[in-house]
């Protein structure tokens, strides 16, 4: 029952904030300090940057592959009953799922080495929640319909629950390094310290109910499905025992975790940027290679096994001395011994979710001519044209995911204008699972030593934002210098 | 250069909050989700052949037995129980008139419904029988009650003859289809 708690209160976060986990408006958007999140190799022009503590960063991704809201919950007088069964129950595939990511920046610092002038390092710590739960269609059948009527015969695949959701906070260390007046190559390193962690995947199995040979219905079970968690129970013996409602308890716990005090793991981001000619440049960059091992707080499921009845068989005169009458708790006896649901705390390793970008910009329009000798950027100041600053841009990002059913990918066309240095404008359209209408625009401001960037998803589904598949919102304020000042 | 960083938050903001709406949703009616999945499993079945029915020499019952049955009893199960259909079917290839019954007994062993069947020798049709529980049939607290079922196999015919079908033996088979409601 706690853990039922604990899912549906980790099911009610994931849709206030539900995910895809692409921030193509925010990859190569060179202008903000945090696209070196997105790839390490970035181009960097800036002499540090200083994120302010808590909002330089804060992002928050909902998605659902298959239901809106508005397909469920629109006043249309239509019988709600009807639309779970249409919409979502015969409605929905295996592939289709409900994801939430979101992201919030502690802090985030970047300088540029003194000595080497190419060299740029930025750390900081951030914490991710990433949820994601794959719609178990044979199970939710089994469920809205049961065994019975005209699902006789059919073999519920116990395989469909596959679900995977995590909070870690993350603290790194990167290096962007400008190789040449072509070529950037950076690499992060992450440790990972987790807050919970959960994950069922793999699992097969089937339960079927068909004529029997002996009786009317033989019923039969073969699973092998596990469910694992780490750092769950500590959370729910804390909102069990916290009674004086204040929630000091938690935080407490929430603050340990975070610092150290749970699974650790060890990960790394790499990426480039490389220009084929002063105009088009290629960059890459892949994210998240990394593990964590759960050894701490562990409490795992387990349903293996198989099993198959008649219900009570009484053959005669080969039963005739037997004069048990408890058949009935041996039979449930007998199923629970052969498919056992079991509990253990054996440690496991899970793999953080790994991501790839991968994009070609095509610079254009009037170039800056002259370059400030404040500027401070060593990286660009040999340069007799500064190339950031060519107007506008143009191009396509590949972004892709690996997830428990699979890579999940996305594709993006964009464009940005660039005002000076003050002003910055991105608009991408981007085609996914979630949506074949993503427009995104993000903006980003330099007033002075403040920057300020603001990004929004789907902005044709702020017509109806509650029939809309996938909502994202980032936005950050940093402080940048490009000078000594 | 405050002021313009301001105007462009403003800006986004107005954009956002301009274009964006949201059909009138109803969240109530969730309220209104039914969800009743029908539960189909078999219960019981007695299987005799002949040469045990000729080889009880006690006139009448050839096997009797109570079983404690409590599946229905439980909290969890008895609050969404709403209907159900036990289904019965009788072969008979003896060449004796059967009686069967099936009696649902209380915890405390006090009868609460019985379905009793006689089959003709053989060579008899398959007996059917489907007993409804709930509305427009049985009491649905009979099920919700019932701790043990007591099986009765009567031989109504001699206990010499046999059938000239092969293998002859008589089946009782059952089961039921159960519609509970979870939401």
């Amino acid at each position: 029952m706690r853990l039922k708690s604990f899912f549906f209160l980790t099911a009610i976060c994931g849709v206030v904030s539900l995910c895809a986990q692409n921030k193509q408006l925010l990859y190569d958007f060179y202008e903000i300090p945090q696209s070196l999140m997105v790839n390490p190799g970035v181009k960097t022009s800036e002499k540090w940057h200083a994120g302010i503590p808590g909002i330089s960063g804060l992002s928050f991704q909902a998605a659902s592959s298959g239901v809106t809201v508005n397909d469920l919950f629109a006043n249309d007088g239509i019988d709600f009953t009807t639309k779970v069964r249409e919409r979502v129950v015969d409605g929905m595939s295996r592939r289709d799922d409900f994801s939430v990511t979101n992201q919030i920046e502690v802090f985030n610092i970047g300088f540029r080495n003194r000595n080497r002038p190419d060299d740029y390092y930025s750390l900081g710590m951030y914490v991710e929640t990433d949820v994601i739960v794959y719609w178990p269609k044979d199970l939710a059948i089994l469920a809205f319909e049961g065994n019975g009527g005209a699902n006789l015969g059919r073999s519920f695949d116990l395989g469909d629950l596959n679900l995977r959701g995590e909070m870690i906070n993350v603290f790194h260390f990167g290096v962007n390094r400008k190789i040449s007046n072509a070529l950037w190559i950076g690499g992060r390193a992450k440790i990972y310290s987790s807050i919970f962690q959960f994950q069922s995947k793999g699992n097969s199995g089937s339960f079927t109910t068909t004529r029997g040979q002996d009786n009317i219905y033989r019923t039969s079970i073969a699973a092998d499905m596990q469910l694992q968690t780490s750092g769950v129970e500590g959370f729910l013996d804390v909102l069990d025992e916290d009674t004086s409602g204040t929630g000091g308890d938690l935080a407490d716990l929430f603050r340990k975790r975070a610092l150290f005090g749970g699974n650790l793991g060890l990960g790394f981001d790499a990426g480039f940027s490389y220009q084929l000619n002063p105009q088009t440049t290629i960059t890459g960059s892949i994210l998240d290679v990394g593990f964590v091992y759960n050894s701490k707080d562990i409490m795992n499921y387990t349903l293996r096994g198989s099993a198959s009845n008649e219900g009570l068989t009484v053959f005669l005169p080969e039963d005739v001395t037997s004069l048990n009458n408890d058949l009935w708790q041996d039979l449930v006896d007998e199923i629970e011994e052969a498919v056992p649901f079991e509990e253990n705390e054996s440690g496991y390793v899970s793999f953080r979710p790994v991501k790839a970008y991968g994009s070609v910009r095509y610079d254009f329009g009037q170039a800056e001519s002259t370059f400030s000798k404040d500027c401070g950027c060593a990286v660009a100041v040999q340069e007799s044209r500064n190339s950031d600053l060519y107007r506008n841009s143009v191009g396509g990002q590949l972004f892709m995911m690996k997830r428990p059913r699979g890579v999940q990918a996305a594709l993006t066309g964009f464009y940005q204008r660039r005002f000076g240095r003050t002003l910055a404008l991105k608009t991408t359209y981007t085609v996914d699972k979630y949506s074949l209408t993503n427009i995104g625009l993000g903006l980003n401001l330099q007033a002075g030593p403040i920057n300020f960037y603001i990004m929004g998803d789907n902005l044709l589904a702020y017509r109806n934002v509650a029939d809309s598949h996938y909502a994202s919102l980032q936005f950050g304020f940093n402080i940048i210098s490009w000078n000594d000042n | 250069m405050k002021g313009l960083l301001f105007r462009c938050i403003m800006a986004f903001t107005f954009v956002l909050v301009a274009f964006s709406c949201s059909e009138e949703q109803d969240f109530n009616q969730f309220d209104d989700l039914s969800i009743t999945p029908t539960v189909a499993s078999s219960i019981l079945l007695v299987e005799s052949d002949e040469d045990f029915i000729n080889t009880v020499s006690t006139f009448g019952a050839f096997y009797s037995q109570t079983f404690n049955f409590d599946p229905f009893n439980e909290q969890f199960v008895a609050e969404r129980l709403l209907e159900g259909v036990i289904l019965y079917e009788i072969e008979n290839t003896t060449s004796k008139q059967l009686n069967f019954s099936v009696e649902f007994l209380s915890e405390q062993g006090d009868p609460l419904a019985i379905d009793t069947f006689t089959i003709e020798p053989d060579p008899a049709p398959l007996v059917t029988l489907e007993v409804a529980y709930g509305p427009g049939g049985r009491n649905i607290d009979i099920l919700r009650n019932t701790g043990a079922i007591r099986v009765t196999a009567q031989n109504l015919g001699d206990n010499t003859s046999t059938s000239s079908s092969p293998d002859p033996k008589v089946i009782l088979r059952s089961a039921g289809d159960f519609l509970f409601r979870l939401k």
